[in-house]
């Protein structure tokens, strides 16, 4: 599936970071770039690590303090939309970049709407995996829209109030 | 009133232009209306009966002259003339069509209005006490905290995107006029040990099919503390709410389903570290709003003000209206008045774009240029001298908003019911309109005393009735409407949940049965008690009693 990489400032690009999605029980090539299921992490199967790079996808329900043991390790965390209206991958995103201190890809994927690219954006998502139809438009429309913003977030941003008392 | 800055105005007008651009994917056919009602849902717009509604916001219920006559100049140009306060202290809109809604929001941006966050599940309106700023009992005004709540919320990167609508509401003073055990949120103002001011936090409150009184999850919270506080409670929430079962998605089912103690538990431990995350507002910032709160410039008026006296002596109408709708200012000379849009037979809440304009200019002319919402629908003139209530009381007479009834029998909340909404089961409104009549002598009302009814047309109780003295919700059996009554509910600070007295009556019943209700009260009480005390006295057996009793 086509890659976008997002980022404050530019428009969504397209990125071909080859990333493959290991299957069950298998073990990856030494080459590889592998993203596992979390399942695979928490039952302790430590030869994925012997891919070139590693990472994981999370769903909603998945609790981000719970990748805590493997983090260093990972390249890239993905957070899947079972729906866009799970507005828990928005919390899980924030987390892993504040809470911590992920520095890797992070990267949605599932059914968010690219109208929604903005808030992922300022919670630290740095990617998306879309479909071929995607409206790429239509996300890059979502990036800019807000030229000024009231919370602080991981885009790390100034908000209004951080400009209206700006010595 | 708050003032937007460059910051505000240009997020309200790049909103606009996002949804401009939304509305137009869709006209084009590049979003279905499956596609599109996500994002129209997140700005107030919804898919009714016959036609669009649009809700617009109306900030913790303040807004200027110059707001409402715009809100004129929108039921008049893009409306049929007419338009409808609810209990959120918002506006909607029942005639709306689809490509002339960007212009209209551009229209409202001039003012400084917008339909963010009306809808959707995410943190919508936040609401305030109606009298912030003019009553005698307040600790702070609600507004300064609201204003910060409502800027923090909007588009929170965050929290778009909850299990289901949340609702926060914020009282200042120790009467609670905000309802805020009825909410997702509720804040009340409060004195610390060292007589510092801060809030007192309520989660997990709320009406729907499910009505629940908040339980109190922290007494003291410091003043600058709040966003991180409300943020630990909205995260914990949006990890942990329901999202399988959309009836049982709000916080008030996951703050009963894990118990209050486990979910301050949980809060506590993510503020703990939440606070320390560059989350709360600066103080120079709380200033800031703080000082669109100072007072107007009040004259200083000498008491009695003999011409008010003289007036309210020899016209006992205008006396009626002054004891019932003016509420005692904390400026000696000056009253609150609450404009009844509860005229008899009327539909409770609505108002033309005349009458709107009408009381616009009243308030540039006697009250600071500025009008309240209030949630139980009616509007609020907060500044008016008392020399100045006679001319005030004539005019709204003119325009047919003149009823002494506030707080009485024929102020009634309704939701817009199954004449209008897509939701409903039965009609709220011929209901509300047939027992305003049954009840419309000011005789009468003023026997019977404070007695709030509230009508829902469904169980999502828009129209509060589990909140009500007596709650009238409709519902649907086999084809037919039927209402069910609940006796003893209240939304202030001794917050209840009306209790169901048994089955429900058919439409045309419903006034006899309001009025054995209320006959049953008055052959009970004691001297001087008012219904909801009286019910809290007796109980329901002896309504039940009388209500059931020839069938």
């Amino acid at each position: 599936m086509p890659v976008l990489s997002i980022a404050v400032g530019s428009d969504p690009a397209p990125i071909n970071d080859n990333w493959v999605r290991l299957a069950d029980g298998a073990a990856p090539n030494a080459t590889d770039r592998v993203i596992v299921p979390f399942a695979r992490l928490k039952g302790g199967d430590n030869q994925i690590f012997g891919a070139a790079a590693v990472g994981v996808e999370l769903g909603g329900a998945d609790q981000v303090e719970d990748l805590k043991p493997w983090l260093d390790r990972l390249s890239i965390v993905v957070l899947r939309f079972a729906t866009f209206k799970d507005g828990r991958l928005f919390t899980s995103a924030r987390m892993l970049r504040q809470r911590l201190g992920f520095k890797g890809d992070v990267r949605a994927a599932g059914d968010f709407l690219p109208d929604q690219t903005a808030f992922l954006l300022r919670t630290g998502v740095s990617s998306l995996e879309v479909s071929d139809t995607f409206p790429v438009d239509a996300a890059a429309s979502s990036a800019r829209a807000y030229s000024v913003r009231y919370q602080h977030a991981v885009d790390g941003l100034p908000a209004a109030y951080d400009e209206r008392h700006a010595p | 009133m708050y003032i937007y800055d460059k910051f505000d105005q240009t997020i309200v007008r790049e909103r606009v232009a996002e949804f401009r651009g939304q509305v137009q994917r869709r006209l084009a056919g590049e979003l279905s209306e499956d596609q599109f009602r996500p994002l129209r849902l997140m700005n107030g717009l919804y898919l009714q009966l016959h036609a669009y509604m649009l809700r617009v916001a109306i900030p913790y219920g303040t807004m200027s002259s110059a707001q409402l006559k715009k809100l004129a100049y929108i039921a008049q140009t893009y409306d049929r003339g007419y338009g409808h306060f609810t209990t959120r202290q918002n506006i909607q809109y029942n005639w709306i069509k689809l490509e002339q809604v960007p212009d209209l929001l551009n229209d409202l941006a001039e003012v400084q209005l917008h339909g963010i966050q009306t809808s959707g599940n995410c943190i919508r309106n936040v609401t305030a006490d109606q009298f912030s700023g003019v009553a005698g009992d307040e600790i702070e005004d609600p507004r300064i905290v609201s204003e910060a709540v409502r800027q923090w919320s909007t588009f929170h990167p965050e929290f778009s995107f909850l299990p289901r609508k949340f609702k926060i509401a914020v009282n200042g003073a120790a009467r609670d006029r905000a309802a805020i055990q009825f909410h997702d949120i509720g804040i009340q103002v409060v004195r610390g040990p060292e007589g510092d001011v801060g809030y007192a936090i309520y989660a997990g409150g709320g009406m729907g099919r499910t009505p629940v009184v908040a339980p109190l999850i922290r007494a003291f919270l410091p003043k600058a503390e709040l966003l991180s506080y409300l943020e630990a409670i909205l995260r914990v929430y949006n990890r942990h709410g329901r999202r399988d079962n959309i009836y049982k998605a709000r916080i008030k089912i996951l703050v009963r389903e894990i118990g209050a103690e486990e979910f301050t538990r949980q809060v506590e431990a993510e503020w703990a570290l939440l606070r320390n995350e560059g989350v709360n507002l600066p103080e120079a910032e709380m200033s800031r709003i703080q000082k669109f709160f100072a007072p107007p410039p009040y004259e200083k008026i000498a008491a009695p003000v003999v011409a008010f006296e003289q007036a309210r002596a020899s016209n006992p109408a205008f006396a009626r209206w002054v004891e019932t709708n003016v509420h005692t200012h904390k400026v000696p000379g000056y009253g609150v008045v609450t404009i009844s849009l509860k005229p008899v037979g009327g539909i409770p809440g609505d108002a033309t774009a005349e009458q709107m304009s009408q009381i616009a200019d009243l308030a540039e002319k006697y009250s600071f240029a500025e009008v309240r919402v209030t949630h139980v629908q009616n509007l609020v003139l907060p500044n008016v001298k008392q020399a100045d209530l006679f001319a005030v009381w004539q005019q709204l007479g003119k325009i047919g908003f003149a009823d002494a009834n506030l707080g009485l029998i024929g102020d009634i909340i309704a939701c817009p019911g199954l004449d209008y909404c897509a939701l409903a089961n039965a009609r709220s409104i011929p209901v509300a309109q047939q027992i305003s009549e049954r009840f419309r002598t000011p005789e009468r009302m003023k026997e019977i005393g404070p007695l709030q009814i509230k009508i829902s047309g469904c169980i999502n109780a828009c129209g509060h009735h589990h909140a009500g003295h007596i709650g009238i919700l409709g519902v649907e059996r086999a084809g037919e409407e039927l209402y069910q009554i609940t006796l003893g509910g209240a939304g202030d600070e001794t917050a209840s949940i009306g209790e169901l007295l048994g089955p429900g009556f058919k439409g045309d019943q419903v006034v006899d049965a309001v009025e054995k209700i209320v006959n049953t009260y008055i052959e009970l009480r004691q001297p001087g008690e008012e219904f909801l005390a009286a019910y809290r006295r007796v109980g329901k057996a002896p309504f039940k009693e009388r209500l059931y009793a020839s069938a």
